[in-house]
């Protein structure tokens, strides 16, 4: 097969992106993806710069292949943090929550790629104008943060409005995933739930065995009404958070600390604790495709990409066929 | 037209609010709950009609700034 532009501006294999999600993918995760051809990417969440700087330390010890470090805007660090990936010279870097605008001559300068992680066509446009190498476009079916509309939806018309590669994120799960996104426009997918299930994903075995026991419908979106909204799997931390929504919202002075006291610490309890109950346990929609247990990174992104050639081989015609 | 009611009119197509609830002292966030799509789509719109180019953070929260903001930027051009 032949490989995409995005493959060979970052120097990998498949244009398959692993998801940045904070607490999980850290530096086990994001090389062991590296090592198998894709892109394996450091999460840096809120963390402080010496936790980064040891998961790169880390993965530049466990592969050396192109990783990236997504980086999240909204992060007390997020200073201290662009400072260290243009110190330690990472070739790619992902952004979340907002735009690095500010930021983009400082990576440049570095010779670092930028792919800020958008959910809009107008922040797509932006990221473009600014100077961003290619945009991850994010669905709502994806867990964690996500935004208002759907890959099906948001794929196509980014394509259509940028020039830059557009990597397909939220709701890919398998080759057929693989293939439509593709089939909208982009170059590339980023997956997330479907590596924080792998085998060499350090995040508890609890979370895991949750996220292998969803179906389809058990996700919620919390966060809606205060304008940040996270899809994670129904719990009791979701139900109660949602209970708390409906009623402050409700209010004539809305009590929104009270949500925050609540998603304080929750995705660490899910991750690091293992709590499936009183957690964030961050997940996209599609986790009720998933029943295979420990598959190694290098198995998923093979079966990715023998199932997206099958598809183009087989289905996508069948139906034109007279 | 003036700068005002120009970016008064595009925020009340995007944001679906009415004329009388976007003034000058009106706050994004607080006052029209724009989240940060809503807020980048604005930046993008302000930006085709008006042939200017507006950062990403120039911490504004108003309407008159941002009023303020476009119309500095059409004196320098």
């Amino acid at each position: 097969m032949k490989k995409s532009m995005i493959c060979e501006l970052l120097g990998i294999e498949y244009p398959i992106f692993q998801g940045a999600m904070a607490w999980v993918a850290e530096a086990t995760l994001a090389s062991s993806v590296s090592e198998a051809g894709g892109l394996g990417i450091i999460a840096s969440g809120h963390a402080p710069k010496e936790f980064v700087h040891k998961q790169i330390q880390k993965a530049k010890q466990l592969t050396n292949k192109p990783f990236g470090v997504n980086i999240m805007l909204m992060s007390p660090h997020v200073e201290d943090i662009v400072d260290l990936v243009c110190e330690e010279k990472i070739k790619v870097i992902t952004t979340g929550a907002g735009s690095p605008a500010k930021y983009m001559q400082k990576f440049k300068e570095a010779g670092i790629i930028v792919i800020p992680v958008v959910a809009s066509v107008a922040l797509a446009r932006r990221m473009e104008k600014d100077g961003a190498d290619a945009v991850v476009v994010e669905g709502m079916e994806g867990g964690g943060h996500i935004g208002k509309s759907t890959t099906m939806t948001l794929v196509p018309q980014v394509v259509d409005a940028v020039t830059i590669p557009v990597i397909a994120a939220g709701g890919i799960g398998d080759g057929r995933g693989v293939a439509a996104a593709m089939l909208l426009g982009a170059e590339a997918v980023q997956l997330g739930t479907r590596f924080l299930i792998s085998k060499e994903c350090t995040a508890h075995e609890n979370y895991k065995q949750a996220v292998l026991k969803a179906k389809d419908i058990d996700t919620d979106v919390t966060g809606l009404l205060t304008g940040h909204p996270v899809r994670g799997l129904r719990n009791k931390l979701t139900r109660t958070y949602l209970k708390a929504e409906r009623e402050e919202g409700g209010k004539a002075e809305p009590n929104w600390d009270r949500l925050e006291d609540l998603g304080n610490g929750a995705l660490k309890r899910a991750v690091v604790d293992g709590d499936t109950q009183n957690s964030s346990m961050m997940s996209g929609q599609i986790a009720g495709m998933f029943k295979q247990e420990n598959q190694t990174c290098s198995d998923i992104i093979q079966e990715l990409m023998t199932g997206w050639e099958d598809q183009l081989n087989q289905s996508t015609l069948k139906w034109m066929e007279r | 037209m003036t700068t005002f009611e120009k970016i008064q009119s595009l925020i009340v197509d995007q944001l679906g609010k009415e004329e009388a609830e976007v003034q000058a002292t009106t706050s994004f966030r607080e006052d029209l709950e724009a989240d940060s799509l809503d807020i980048f789509q604005i930046m993008n719109d302000i930006e085709d009609e008006f042939d200017v180019q507006l950062e990403t953070d120039e911490g504004l929260s108003t309407v008159q700034d941002l009023v303020n903001y476009v119309e500095a930027q059409l004196n320098n051009k």
